[in-house]
């Protein structure tokens, strides 16, 4: 596996997202590339002048303040950057993980998926600065990060304490779903961990035949698997399942709908992200 | 996805701030719809249906976001013959065919050749713009009272001023209910937008131009459609480029373009005239906050609520108020540090400005002046280019052999000064002709190469051409004659 993209803004999630990828470093001995964007303060939206008068010069002059609002505001973020950079490169060094750093302008998902293309792995907090204050919400730029990469992407929480000691799979048969077992199965971050694979929204028998095909893969590499069954909604029944095992990691499928069908009655990927509180791994 | 993604940061980045904005934009198009309309001698109906309309599609279709585009100046001037001679139902039908030439030019990625109009030829064009908006508000001047007068020296103190008060409201805004108040609770003699033309009390409704459909029709508003149709683009691509750079944001000139043509169609068939972006507004858009296609949305959705539900307030509106705020957006529009510039800048680009200028002025067709100002920055760029050619010679120690070393541009503009570099009296048994330093760009150089090369050899002289460079020698190749066999078998060896 390539190296670890990790990427950290302002937001209270930096420090879980630079632990959650040192210990996936360490556990696949790669290195980690961490990444802050920079972006534009939008210095049209920021003025407030609704006078509508043009008078001499206006559009020079516009042009000069547009920039001049925007280079101040931009100075102070490539500094708070330069600072949450050293921060988290102090940080994995302490881990024992080898770190370089990538400071650029740009959108935060161009940007992203521009520098994934040599990465194996994604690290986003859940949330970005931007939604601080919005809980039990998922950044809309995660979810947009998600869609559009085509790497898995581990998903820190809000708080990464322990490392993780068991692995949650929810399984619902879909070939996104096949995929995550496979990469659980194959990868090294997992092995000698215990597998619990959920699966829920189906009955008993149903579940438990699909989960036993699931499982054999695991334990021919291995793993000890646990099934657990639930018709419930798979919106509450993974989240209770993980308040039950707090201290592993949520493998999933990612976005199995289109978009379109995702605006009108939302995604059950978005709802799982938002409501439980371990790190997630989602698997396209 | 990504459809989804940039439909919300199209429309929903900074919905206050445009929907502010949209607002203030709309009382913008208001002077510039019923002004122009009643210089190309229409109804206000027809200029405002086309701004509403006009702004509505764009924002969905067009490629610029922020970009204001309604009913404008530059077009309403070209109409005026058309709607004379004809009929406002020509000016329907003409709207109609524009916009399909400039869907078609969009299809042919006509937006490229735009990289052939220099930066001069914009200011110049912007200039003009700026100076018709202007020529165009001296009929309401004329001819009226002092009270007039009055009007738009007030309009234009509060326009400017009232900002340093807040800058909440906007100023034009406030200049126009102030001095539509004061007309009508003092009964001032001025005339009013009432006066000009009849007002729509209706929604605009679909309505397919009664012309003949004939081959004589089509003659008719072909020539219009044409002028038409380029003006509009020409000003939506240099406006585009001006949001360009001050929103700091790229745009899509080709969906831009087809954006024009699907709006301008459209707007014929709801009665409208043609239209274009406008530089003035999109600017004040800007200024106001406005980025995104939200705020040209809300610009012309705004204005069809005012003039639809506001129809009778906006009947009794003085025109010198409007006349006003006209002259803030030619003010607004125009480029005050060319002026300034004229003395910096080198000659040549400042004459080009000019010229462009000059043109429109005197033609009233943005176009013609934008023909003129790229062909004067093509004679002017060749004229710079020949100069960097120099040909220099050296005689051989036994006085035989001269040779001559060419280097630089070679092109129609300095392919006679390439011939004159010759002496063709010298008697010399051969002659080296060194083109290694050199690049022969078209057929009038290989031309004068050949010329050179067939006088020396009927002199008797031995010719030989040394380091034909890769370019010239792709051209030597495809068009000399001297170098094809049958030249050579009818004229010798050389």
């Amino acid at each position: 596996m390539s190296r670890i993209l990790a990427c950290i803004d302002a937001s209270t999630y930096a420090t879980s997202v630079v632990d959650l990828a040192a210990w996936a470093a360490k556990g696949l001995g790669v290195d980690v590339e961490l990444l802050h964007i920079v972006q534009r303060k939008d210095a049209i939206a920021a003025r407030h002048d609704h006078s509508g008068a043009i008078g001499l010069g206006v559009k020079s002059e516009l042009l000069e303040e547009l920039t001049r609002i925007e280079e101040a505001a931009g100075r102070l973020a490539i500094e708070e950057g330069r600072i949450l950079l050293d921060a988290g490169i102090e940080r994995l060094k302490g881990h024992g993980v080898t770190v370089s750093s990538m400071h650029l302008h740009g959108g935060i998902v161009e940007t992203i998926v521009e520098r994934e293309a040599d990465a194996g792995l994604l690290v986003i907090g859940k949330r970005g600065a931007s939604g601080q204050f919005a809980m039990e919400h998922i950044g809309s730029k995660v979810e947009r990060v998600v869609r559009a990469s085509d790497k898995p992407v581990l998903i820190a929480p809000r708080e990464f304490k322990q490392t993780p000691r068991s692995v949650v799979i929810a399984y619902d048969d879909s070939a996104a779903a096949t995929r995550a077992v496979a990469m659980v199965a194959a990868s090294p971050l997992f092995s000698g961990l215990p597998v619990h694979l959920v699966s829920a929204g189906v009955r008993e028998p149903d579940g438990h035949d699909i989960l036993a095909r699931a499982a054999e893969p695991l334990r021919m590499a291995g793993f000890s698997v646990d099934t657990f069954v639930d018709e419930g909604k798979p919106e509450q029944v993974i989240p209770d399942y993980l308040m039950a095992n707090a201290d592993s990691i949520l493998v999933m499928g990612a976005y199995g709908h289109s978009p379109l069908r995702t605006l009108i009655v939302g995604s059950t990927t978005t709802t799982m992200i938002r409501t439980v509180h371990v790190p997630v791994l989602l698997v396209r | 996805m990504t459809s989804i993604t940039s439909i919300k940061q199209d429309w929903l980045s900074n919905p206050k701030g445009d929907a502010l904005a949209g607002i203030v934009v709309a009382l913008a198009l208001i002077p510039e719809a019923i002004g122009f309309s009643i210089i190309a001698g229409v109804d206000p109906s027809v200029g405002l249906f086309a701004s509403f309309s006009i702004a509505v599609i764009i924002s969905l279709v067009g490629g610029r976001p922020g970009m204001i585009s309604a009913s404008t100046a530059a077009i309403a001037v070209l109409v005026l013959p058309l709607i004379r001679d004809h009929g406002v139902e020509y000016l329907f039908a003409a709207t109609i065919l524009m916009g399909i030439i400039q869907a078609i030019a969009g299809f042919l990625k006509l937006d490229l050749l735009m990289q052939y109009v220099s930066r001069s030829v914009i200011t110049g064009f912007v200039n003009a713009l700026a100076i018709l908006i202007f020529i165009a508000q001296l009929p309401q001047l004329t001819n009226v009272g002092w009270e007039t007068y009055a009007m738009v020296a007030v309009g234009l103190a509060i326009i400017y001023l009232f900002p340093r008060l807040t800058k909440a409201v906007p100023s034009p805004l406030v200049a126009i209910v102030i001095l539509t108040a004061v007309s009508i609770y003092a009964g001032i003699k001025v005339n009013t937008v009432g006066d000009m033309g009849k007002l729509p009390s209706s929604l605009p409704s679909f309505w397919i131009p009664q012309v003949p459909f004939t081959l004589d029709t089509l003659r008719i508003i072909f020539p219009f459609s044409l002028t038409m149709a380029a003006v509009g683009l020409l000003e939506s691509m240099m406006t585009a480029q001006i949001v360009d750079d001050l929103t700091d944001t790229p745009s899509n000139k080709r969906r831009e373009m087809k954006g024009q043509g699907i709006a301008n169609f459209l707007t014929g068939f709801l009665g409208g005239m043609g239209g274009c972006a406008m530089i003035g507004q999109s600017v004040i858009n800007i200024k106001s906050g406005g980025s995104t296609r939200l705020s040209t949305f809300v610009s012309g959705v705004f204005l069809l609520f005012l003039i639809v539900v506001l129809g009778p307030l906006v009947a009794r509106i003085p025109m010198p108020a409007l006349v006003a705020v006209m002259i803030m957006v030619s003010i607004g529009t125009f480029s005050w540090g060319s002026i300034k510039n004229l003395r910096s800048h080198p000659w040549q680009s400042s004459v080009v400005m000019l010229v462009t200028v000059l043109v429109v002025v005197s033609t009233h067709d943005l176009a013609q002046g934008v023909v003129a100002g790229v062909v004067l920055s093509g004679l002017f760029f060749a004229s710079k280019v020949k100069r960097l050619f120099d040909v220099s010679s050296e005689l051989s120690g036994d006085g035989k052999t001269r040779t001559y070393r060419v280097s630089g541009q070679v092109f129609f503009a300095s392919s006679e000064r390439f011939a004159d570099a010759f002496d063709f009296k010298e008697v010399l048994d051969s002659v080296v002709i060194d083109v290694s330093a050199a690049h022969f760009w078209d057929i009038s150089a290989v031309g004068s190469l050949d010329k050179a090369i067939l006088k020396f050899r009927r002199e008797g002289t031995h010719v030989d051409v040394l380091g034909l460079n890769q370019a010239s020698a792709t051209m030597v190749d495809r068009f000399a004659i001297h170098d094809k066999p049958g030249a050579e078998a009818a004229l010798g060896a050389h």
